[in-house]
This record gives C-alpha cells, sequence and structure tokens, in this order.
C-alpha cells in the first residue's frame, strides 16, 4: 500500500514549491503595495493566494513528516519480517541439511534436466562419485556413462543401459544394485512433479547376508527333516520285523505246546505274545503320528465302497466285542452307496472308535450307526459309534483327542491301547476334510461322531476360500510379473517367495491344490511352482488340470519334487497313471468312472509298442466289455484317433518307438477335438535316465527339492519365464 | 502230502512259517530269494507257492511273473505275502498273476485257509 501513496520526495517537493511560491506571492504583493495605487483587488487575491500557498506548503511539509515517519515505520518492520523469514528458511536449510547428512541412506534429487538439485554426504560416499558429477554441469545421464565406461554394467551395452535406465525414471522403481566393492544398494527412484527425479539409496549389505544366512538355516532345517523322516522309514521297517519274530514265534510256540499237552507253557507264551501286539500298534501309531506331524501323511483317495468296508470291519470288531461280553449292532442302511475317500484311513478310523467302545465297555452294546445329510457338494455321512460303556466326564474328555495323553493313567494299565488311536483318527479325518466330535456322560456311555464329506473336493475350495489367510502376496508387489507358489509346506512359502520376490518377482501363495487352481484362474500368474506331494489334492492333480483348461494351460509349470517321488513322476497332462503290469481292478474302477458319463459302451484305445502286454491288455478289457482300438506307437495312436470315434479313454505307453508317449500326449493336448480325452499313463516302475529327460522336457523342469539350492530353483523360474514372449524385469546391473 | 514251496528272505519269518506248515502236515521247500524260487518251482513243482513279495535279487513281482509265464509252472497257485496292505501292493500282486494274497505279519489260521482253499481247487 505503501507504494500507491505518492512518495516522500513528491510531498517534499510539492512542500518546496508552495513555500517558493507563497514567498514568491508574498514578495510580489509588497512590490505591489510599494506601487500602491494600481491594483487595488489584486492585491487581496493575490495576498490570499500567497497565504494559501504558504499554508499549503507548510501542511505539505507536516505531511511529508506524517507520512515520512509511518513509512519509515512501516519499512523497519517490513524488513524485520524479511530477516526473519530469512532467519527461518535459513534454520530449516541448517535443519533439513542436518537431516540429510544424518540419514542413513544416501539422497539425491535431479530436476527436468537430470541435473543434480541437492544430494546428501552419504549419496557421495555409496556411489564413490566424483567432484566433478556433484557440482559442475554434468547430468545424470554422464555420471550412468561414466559408471558404464568403469565396467559396472558387466557386459551389456552402455547405450542401451542408460536407455533403459532413462525410461525406467518416468516410473517409481527399484532394484539392487552391487557395487565394485561387495556392498549391496537398494536404488529406489521415483519421479518428482516437475519432470525430475529423486533417488534414494540404502545399503542392504547386512540385510543380504542375514537373508541369506537364514536362507540356509532353512535348508539346513529341510534337510534334517528330510534326514528323520527318511530315518523314520528305515527304522518302521527295522523295529517292525524282530517284533513279528516275537509275535509269530510265541503264536507258533503255543500251538505247539498245545499239541504237546505242555498246558502250562500256555498262559506265558500268551503274555509274550499280547505285549509283542501291544509294543507293534505302540509302534504303528507312533510312526503315523509322526508322519502326520512332518506333514508327510499322504491321503490316497478313491471309490469307497461303504458297505464293504464296514463288513470288514466288522468282522475284525466282533471277536473284540464279544470278549467283553458286548453285543454289536450295525446300523446301516443298504442304500449307502459309496463315496471318495481314503479307505486305509477311514477304517483305521473306524477301527479306533469301535475298538475304544468294546474296550471301556462291559456285558452293554456298541452300536456304529451311518448315515447320509446335507445336500450336493455339501453331502456328508456320518459314523456314530456309541456304547453303553463306562463313560467320560467334561475333565476327561477334554484330554481325549491329545497324543499321550489317555483319560487318565489308570485307564493304560486297566484298558490298555496306547492312548495315541484318537489323535490319529482326528487327523485322518481332519485331512479327509471331515471332524471327529464327542458326547459323553460318566456311566452311562460315550459317543463318537466321525463327519466326512462325500465330495471332499467341494468341500476344500470351500474351506480354502473362508480360512484364514496365511501370507497371500509377497515380493515385489508393484512388480508386472507374478508366480504362484503352491505348496502344503509353509517354509517352502517362506523360501521360494524371499527369493522370487528378490528377483523382482511378485509372489503368489497357494497352500492346496484347490487354492492353487482357484488363484491360477483368477490371477493368471506368469509361472506356476508346484509342489507334487500335497494332501487331498496332489501336485500331479493340478497339474492336470492346469493342462486341460485351455485357459490356464500356457503357463508354464515348474515341478518340485522329492527325489523318491520320481516314479510318480509320469502322470503328464493325464487323468490317470498305472504302473506295469497293468492293475486290472483298478484300471476298471478307473475306466468305470470315466465311462460313467455317457452311459454308451465304453471304447479304449491302447498305445503300447509290446504286442502281447496289448494283446493281454485286450483280451482283459474284452472281458469286461470294452470295446478296443489299438496302436503300436504314438503315430499310429494318432492316425487312429484321426480315423475314428474318440475313445472314452486312452491307455498310453511312454515308451515307444517312432513317436514316444510323452509326444503323443503333447500333440493330443494341442488339438480342440482330442484335448479332453482322459489318458491313463502305463508305465513301468523304475524311470531310467532316458525317461529322466523325456520328463525334463514334457515339464519344463522337475527340480529336485531335495538338492535344489536358491539359484536352482530361480533359473529355472527366469529359464521358463522367459520362454513365454513377455520381456524379463529390469535386474540388477 | 502237498508240497509248498515258500520263497522268503527273512531267515526268522522263514523259519517260523516252514515249522508251523510242517506241523500241519505239509512239506515244505524254502528259496530265500526270487531267483532261487523260481528255479526250484521249474525243478520241483509244488503244489503251491508262497511268494514274499520284497526279495533280493528277482523281487517277488518279477519271480511270480515268470512262474506263470512259464509252461511247467503256470498253473501252481501263488500266494503273496506282502508287508504292507497298501492298495497299490495288493492290486499289484493280483495283477502278476498272484492267485491270494495275504499281509504280513501272518495271521496263520487266515493264511492256512487260504491255502487250503487254494489247493482243493487245483484237485480234480
Amino acid at each position: 500500500m505503501l507504494a500507491l501513496l505518492p512518495g516522500r520526495l513528491f510531498w517534499q517537493a510539492a512542500a518546496v514549491a508552495f513555500v517558493v511560491i507563497g514567498a514568491a506571492g508574498g514578495a510580489v504583493m509588497l512590490s505591489i503595495g510599494g506601487l500602491g495605487m494600481l491594483g487595488q483587488s489584486l492585491v487581496p487575491a493575490v495576498l490570499a493566494t500567497a497565504i494559501a500557498a504558504l499554508v499549503i506548503g507548510v501542511l505539505a511539509g507536516q505531511i511529508n513528516v506524517a507520512l515520512a515517519h509511518s513509512m519509515e515505520k512501516a519499512r523497519l518492520e517490513y524488513e524485520h519480517k524479511i530477516e526473519e523469514k530469512t532467519a527461518a528458511l535459513s534454520h530449516r536449510e541448517v535443519e533439513l541439511r542436518s537431516t540429510l547428512e544424518n540419514m542413513f541412506q544416501g539422497v539425491a534429487m535431479y530436476d527436468s534436466n537430470y541435473k543434480l538439485l541437492t544430494w546428501n554426504q552419504r549419496f557421495r560416499e555409496y556411489l564413490d562419485m566424483p567432484e566433478e558429477f556433484l557440482t559442475g554441469n554434468r547430468t545424470f545421464i554422464d555420471y550412468l556413462r561414466y559408471v558404464g565406461q568403469r565396467g559396472e554394467f558387466g557386459d551389456t551395452n552402455i547405450e542401451d543401459v542408460i536407455k533403459q535406465r532413462v525410461e525406467q525414471l518416468k516410473r517409481k522403481h527399484s532394484f539392487e544394485r552391487v557395487r565394485p566393492d561387495g556392498t549391496v544398494l537398494e536404488v529406489y527412484r521415483n519421479p518428482t512433479p516437475d519432470g525430475g527425479f529423486i533417488a534414494i539409496y540404502t545399503d542392504i549389505t547386512e540385510r543380504k547376508r542375514a537373508e541369506q544366512e537364514l536362507t540356509q538355516a532353512m535348508e539346513a532345517a529341510e534337510a534334517a527333516n528330510r534326514v528323520k523322516s527318511g530315518f523314520l522309514a528305515n527304522m518302521s521297517h527295522e523295529l517292525r520285523t524282530p517284533l513279528n519274530a516275537i509275535i509269530g514265534y510265541s503264536q507258533m510256540l503255543q500251538e505247539e505246546a498245545a499239541d504237546d499237552g505242555q498246558e502250562g507253557f500256555l498262559p506265558d507264551l500268551a503274555k509274550i505274545e499280547g505285549a509283542g501286539k501291544h509294543l507293534l500298534g505302540l509302534i504303528n501309531d507312533i510312526l503315523d503320528l509322526s508322519k502326520i506331524e512332518a506333514g508327510r501323511m499322504t491321503v490316497f483317495m478313491e471309490d469307497a465302497n461303504i458297505a464293504g468296508v464296514i463288513t470288514e470291519v466288522r468282522g475284525i470288531i466282533e471277536p473284540l466285542a464279544a470278549k467283553n461280553g458286548n453285543q454289536l449292532v450295525v446300523e446301516c442302511p443298504a442304500t449307502i452307496g459309496t463315496f471318495q475317500t481314503d479307505v486305509t484311513k477311514l477304517k483305521q478310523s473306524l477301527l479306533n472308535l469301535l475298538s475304544n467302545a468294546s474296550k471301556f465297555t462291559k456285558n452293554g452294546k456298541v452300536t456304529l450307526a451311518i448315515s447320509r445329510s446335507g445336500a450336493d457338494a455339501d453331502e456328508s455321512i456320518t459314523f456314530r459309534v456309541s456304547d453303553t460303556g463306562i463313560g467320560m466326564s467334561d475333565e476327561q474328555m477334554s484330554k481325549l483327542f491329545q497324543a499321550f495323553a489317555q483319560a487318565d493313567s489308570s485307564t493304560t494299565r486297566k484298558f490298555g491301547g496306547t492312548g495315541l488311536g484318537l489323535a490319529i483318527t482326528r487327523h485322518f479325518a481332519r485331512m479327509l476334510g471331515g471332524d471327529v466330535t464327542v458326547s459323553s456322560e460318566p456311566g452311562k456311555g460315550s459317543a463318537f461322531t466321525l463327519v466326512l464329506p462325500m465330495h471332499p473336493d467341494a468341500a476344500a475350495q470351500a474351506a480354502a476360500a473362508t480360512a484364514s489367510p496365511k501370507r497371500a502376496v509377497s515380493g515385489d508387489i508393484q512388480s508386472e510379473r507374478t508366480v504362484l507358489v503352491v505348496d502344503d509346506d509353509e517354509t517352502v512359502h517362506d523360501l521360494v517367495g524371499t527369493m522370487l520376490g528378490r528377483e523382482g518377482y511378485r509372489v503368489l501363495h497357494a497352500r492346496s491344490g484347490q487354492e492353487a487352481l482357484t488363484l491360477a484362474r483368477t490371477e493368471h500368474p506368469d509361472a506356476i511352482t508346484l509342489d507334487v506331494m500335497m494332501p487331498q489334492m496332489d501336485g500331479w492333480s493340478v497339474l492336470t488340470t492346469l493342462k486341460s483348461d485351455a485357459t490356464l494351460a500356457e503357463i508354464p509349470v515348474v515341478m518340485l519334487t522329492m527325489l523318491n517321488e520320481r516314479a510318480i513322476a509320469l502322470q503328464l497332462g493325464a487323468s490317470g497313471y498305472l504302473t506295469k503290469p497293468v492293475d486290472w481292478a483298478q484300471l476298471s474302477a478307473i475306466l468305470k468312472r470315466l465311462g460313467r458319463r455317457d452311459g454308451a459302451t465304453a471304447s479304449v484305445l491302447i498305445v503300447e509298442d509290446d504286442s502281447e502286454v496289448r494283446d493281454m491288455t485286450r483280451r482283459m478289457l474284452e472281458r469286461i466289455g470294452m470295446q478296443i482300438g489299438e496302436a503300436a506307437n504314438g503315430e499310429e495312436g494318432l492316425a487312429w484317433l484321426a480315423q475314428n470315434p474318440a475313445p472314452s479313454v486312452i491307455l498310453l505307453d511312454l515308451m515307444m518307438p517312432v513317436m514316444d508317449g510323452f509326444e503323443f500326449l503333447d500333440r493330443i493336448r494341442q488339438n480342440d477335438k482330442w484335448r479332453d480325452l482322459p489318458v491313463v499313463v502305463v508305465t513301468a516302475k523304475a524311470l531310467d535316465a532316458k525317461e529322466m529327460e523325456l520328463l525334463r522336457r514334457m515339464t519344463q523342469k522337475v527340480i529336485d527339492k531335495g538338492a535344489s539350492t536358491g539359484v536352482d530353483l530361480r533359473a529355472a523360474i527366469r529359464d521358463v519365464v522367459k520362454k513365454s514372449s513377455k520381456p524379463v524385469p529390469a535386474t540388477t546391473a | 502230502m502237498a508240497k509248498i514251496l515258500l520263497v522268503e528272505d527273512n531267515e526268522m519269518n522263514r523259519d517260523m512259517l516252514s515249522r508251523r506248515l510242517e506241523r500241519k502236515g505239509f512239506s515244505v521247500l524254502i528259496a530265500p530269494d526270487g531267483r532261487q524260487g523260481i528255479d526250484l518251482a521249474t525243478s520241483e513243482t509244488p503244489d503251491l507257492i508262497l511268494m514274499d513279495m520284497d526279495l533280493p535279487v528277482v523281487d517277488g513281482w518279477e519271480a511270480t511273473r515268470q512262474v506263470k509265464a512259464a509252461e511247467g509252472t503256470r498253473s501252481i497257485p501263488v500266494i503273496a505275502l506282502t508287508a504292507h496292505a497298501m492298495v497299490g501292493d495288493r492290486d499289484r500282486a493280483m495283477a502278476a498273476g498272484c492267485d491270494d494274497y495275504d499281509t504280513k505279519p501272518v495271521d496263520f489260521p487266515r493264511l492256512l485257509g487260504k491255502i487250503e482253499t487254494l489247493l482243493q481247487r487245483v484237485k480234480p
């Protein structure tokens, strides 16, 4: 506002002007007055003007002083404010500089011409940047060139790298860089609104070292775990062999003693047999539990004829029940049918529940009631074992399913048993998608209810959807490259996830086959690592499903398999597999399941080079009413397919001349007409080197989990992803 | 008196089983591995073969296959003795040509029953 008012100079000039006019006027007056007579009217006018001028002059002078005063005051205030602001800014600058200089990270900001605006000492140290780049007219690009010339980009063309780096500057990105002295820097760059960018450098050498140690520790733990599993498997055999001798010999001696009239020996011999059997039961249970806890217990799903299983179980339990004077009642509707489950585990669980019931009941009744409930995907089957025995208190029930804790220690002495059976039964129930519950009243009896889903796959899918997620996504979340890791073993997720994340991939985690398929469908990852051994739906089933889904078949898959699971590794894009010699019962079950769809007579195409085997297979299958087509190798197989209506299933040998099974499989999967044909792969038990080689070809890469180091897997993934057409993410220099 | 060939590599199992069978009136031949099992089957033509599946030199499946393939021994009933009750093992034994199977540890009365059944079948 001060600027709008006329300046001090103006008022000063005005004042002087008016005083002069006034004085001049006065002088004129006096001179005119001396002349007297001339201007009587003029004198008062001029006199008035002179007085007015003088007054104005004086006033102007006053205004001038006042204005000058206030302007001075304003000016002083203004200057004061400027000083304050400057001081504040300066203080701020000191603070910022202090912050920048004390930061652990190196910071550098560039303008839109890529010239350095701000940087800190750490930045300079980390990059070992010469003075000229910091103060001169050098740009970021000049610096890159300098670095390239020093050889830090390796063998790649310097200008290419520079172009690539500049391109990257348009987006937020980060990567790792190893300096010549071994330090590992994490470089983070973000564009700024004015067209420049800011770069932040973090020394992650320590972190890398820690990660590496962690990886090594995990690998060591994995290896130790495998040794333990191998040990357990061996011990199983070692433990059972002498026990079988004890049981066998004591039985034999009892027979001999009875025949030789030496009844006196019988009770003692019976005790030896009893102790041996008890010990065997304990060992079996402990080994089962160890396997379960090591995550090595697998589930073998098959069509279970419920009535058949019940009959077997009843046969074993009846004598046991009778020993205690108990009546065994089985309530099973005739229409109970069949369902998909692990028969061995179901039997073991039922036997456990029923033998418990028989043991803890005297002169009472043990009932096994079976029923179905629910509908469609939620349909379930219930096995209820109830007894009129001693029952349990709430406290006893609370410890029931814990391993090694029988209701109380006197129970073991009185009733026998290992205390592990129920823990195992519940594990099994859960592995099969169900559960075991108990209700009881002391003195009245107990009821154990085993519920299993009739359609385990559907149930698993539902469970996967509602299960609380463990880490679902990790790695470089911004990356456009995604890898889906499928494994039930959490350590693999940690290991592989960390590794792939460092490589610049976004990592998705699936802990079951069902989850994997769901994620694959919604996320369309660029690659999938797939564990072979998983409960409920193993890796091969997942692979099969992936390869037979047109939207997913293109995704490259890396199988992770244990050394000794190699033999199973042939279920490639196959709907089933068998080992030679062909298992007719299994085959006919598979065929029945596959042929169910049309209802028409099933036809089978046998692709097998050994004419005797082909002959035998044909006869076996004709006997069960199948129509047969034959081909001696893959090429003939394709020719047959081209000339005949599609068979219900193809029995495919792998090792054939002219065109082997792998190639045949490959070809039919590429043909829309034949893509969905179920193929049962038939193979010899042991895989030789040649087969392993073919196997590698077919599944992109098969990695031995046992032998793999992080590097192998990374290389495999890179390799496999490179083969698809998209470019690989920017990696370290 | 029926002649049974017992092909079993474990000494104690062999001892127990052969003695119990002999006490029941069978004459028992022993072979400690698959190779010798096939040879004895060919030279002695027993009335029945008890074949352990885990054998050295030539395993039980292969030995059974060979026995069933050869003219002179094809009609001899074979009972497989498998250590595991795994679904796969059982069916593999059947596919190799075994006429029946039993699990180890052997339940002697049950095994006897199976032996008698098979021997009955062969008799005219």
